[in-house]
């Protein structure tokens, strides 16, 4: 949600469903007969594409396209919606989805080794791959 | 080119949700005191105004374009009938929604914002004072700005004296035949309803009536389009009838009602214009913030002259007591206090005035370029000019508050 950025409530959904997700998509194909999205998804190095089988869970960019304009009426319907609040302890317990497979330092670090000159220090660097 | 550009920055600045950006003109800031409902609609409205009309502002005016499709697109919005019933189409909001959205709107386009207006009043006067029948026969299409409205109150003969006007409409049978004409009626000839004040009765106000009227009735035919030096966005003609036939069943209210009718619709029309200067004066507020801190003379940005921050300050503050006076009046209107005509007039009155002086002087502060087509200023001042002179010069607001403490 653009209000918190949290980047979780869509990963969230999806995993809750067990469906497929796209997140951060900034184009959007739907395939109606082979029930799926192709998505093209904003991510660290550029842009990566996807094909969902449907349902699936989608996370808008903002460079997916124009929001539309909200119309006065439904504004003035929004407020009116109902707005439950809940204490957490309603939702009751969630299992826990991450399993603890191991724990360990890292290791100490090696020492390291002195060269004498350029040459010799690109020879090393040769040798240790 | 460039300072068009200017005009959707500081539009869409407008629509930023104004982050605490150390104050940045947080004085002018429109949507102080505003409900979180109201900053919704007045986030819509600017919106609306930088994306679908500044960027047009320029070209309908130069071109002369009644903007249909873009009216039409604010309509489905709810633009269309913002004060009007919902069982009609409207979108039942009050008084002060009505003056934010207007003054929202005309940061976009002033011209084209003021004709709203126009016709948002006109449907409420039918939404108003028509029985069930003609509520549902005219409002939807006019909420949904499927068809546009005008409304006829000047002639040539009477514009401040309104109540002498002259246009007859003769019973005859169960119709009216109308002969006479109006003038500086705006849309006319491009719109599709007209609300007529007409004389059916004796001389002075008692005697007019009010009568609803549409393009393609025989007999009802207008003038040639004038030539007008703002307000281009939206054609001006004279309406002409000449055996003029109209069922009775387009009389609005009863016989003798129309001036009744014609002065509480222009109640919120007084509130709707000033609200529209508004918006053309904060538009220019920023443009010439924008321009003092960019152009460069003797050294410096203008920004650094102690003159020109001392004129921004005074334009500044001019700008909220205006804000403040139409708002006050869009509250006492809804509320139908008894003040609510008068102080509608004090708001028309001192909101154009100040506004036309802070669009004129932004202009000044834009020096030789504020002259220029190529930048908005000039345009806002060419549109608000007209505020003073229209529904109800700025001197008959005078009369109706000195009448209001002297009578």
């Amino acid at each position: 949600a653009i209000d918190d950025d949290c980047n979780q409530t869509g990963q969230i959904l999806a995993a809750i469903l067990d469906w497929p997700q796209g997140t951060f998509v900034s184009r959007l194909e739907v395939e109606p007969q082979a029930q799926a999205v192709l998505v093209e998804r904003e991510v660290d190095g550029g842009l990566e594409r996807l094909r969902l089988k449907l349902p699936a869970v989608l996370t808008a960019d903002l460079r997916l396209n124009e929001p539309r304009y909200a119309t006065l009426p439904n504004i003035m319907k929004a407020k009116k919606k109902p707005l439950e609040v809940q204490p957490l302890e309603a939702a009751g317990p969630s299992p826990p989805r991450l399993r603890l497979l191991r724990l360990e330092e890292p290791g100490p670090r090696a020492a390291g080794a002195k060269v004498a000159s350029v040459p010799e220090l690109l020879d090393s660097l040769r040798q240790a791959g | 080119a460039m300072a068009w550009r200017a005009v959707s920055r500081f539009a869409a600045r407008l629509l930023l949700p104004l982050p605490p950006r150390r104050g940045i003109a947080s004085c002018i800031d429109p949507s102080t005191g505003l409900t979180e409902e109201q900053k919704e609609f007045q986030k819509v409205a600017l919106d609306f105004a930088a994306k679908e009309m500044a960027p047009h502002m320029a070209e309908w005016d130069e071109k002369e374009i009644f903007p249909v499709e873009a009216m039409r697109k604010a309509a489905q919005l709810g633009f269309g009938g913002i004060y009007v019933k919902p069982d009609v189409g409207g979108s039942g909001l009050s008084r002060l929604d009505t003056s934010v959205i207007f003054e929202a709107l005309s940061t976009g386009c002033t011209s084209t914002t003021a004709y709203m207006s126009i016709h948002n009043m006109c449907v409420w006067m039918i939404d108003t004072f028509g029985n069930e029948e003609q509520r549902h026969r005219f409002c939807p299409s006019l909420c949904s700005m499927e068809k546009f409205a005008s409304y006829c109150l000047t002639e040539p003969g009477s514009g401040s004296d309104a109540a002498s006007l002259l246009t007859s409409a003769q019973r005859k049978g169960d119709t009216y035949v109308l002969n006479g004409s109006k003038a500086f009626i705006s849309g006319g000839g491009d719109t599709d309803v007209y609300v007529v004040m007409c004389r059916t009765g004796g001389p002075g106000p008692k005697g007019i009536s009010c009568l609803v009227l549409e393009k393609g009735t025989p007999g009802l035919s207008f003038g040639k389009k004038e030539k007008k030096v703002g307000w281009n966005s939206q054609p001006t003609r004279a309406v002409i009838f000449e055996d003029c036939v109209v069922p009775v069943g387009n009389r609005l209210g009863a016989e003798g009602q129309g001036f009744s009718i014609a002065m509480k619709g222009l109640n919120g029309g007084r509130i709707n214009i000033a609200s529209c200067s508004l918006g053309a004066a904060h538009a220019c507020v920023l443009l010439a913030q924008e321009h003092l801190t960019v152009r460069k003379q003797f050294g410096e940005p203008l920004a650094n002259n102690q003159y020109l921050q001392f004129r921004l300050a005074e334009m500044a503050t001019r700008l909220v007591a205006a804000r403040l006076m139409v708002r006050n009046a869009a509250r006492a209107l809804q509320e139908e206090r008894e003040d609510a005509a008068v102080l509608c007039s004090m708001a028309k009155l001192f909101a154009t005035d100040e506004c036309f002086a802070i669009c004129n002087q932004a202009l000044q502060m834009h020096g030789g370029y504020g002259y220029l087509k190529d930048y908005a200023v000039q345009q806002f001042v060419r549109d608000i000019r007209v505020h003073q002179i229209l529904e109800g010069t700025n001197e008959v607001m005078r009369l109706i508050v000195a009448r209001n403490l002297l009578q």
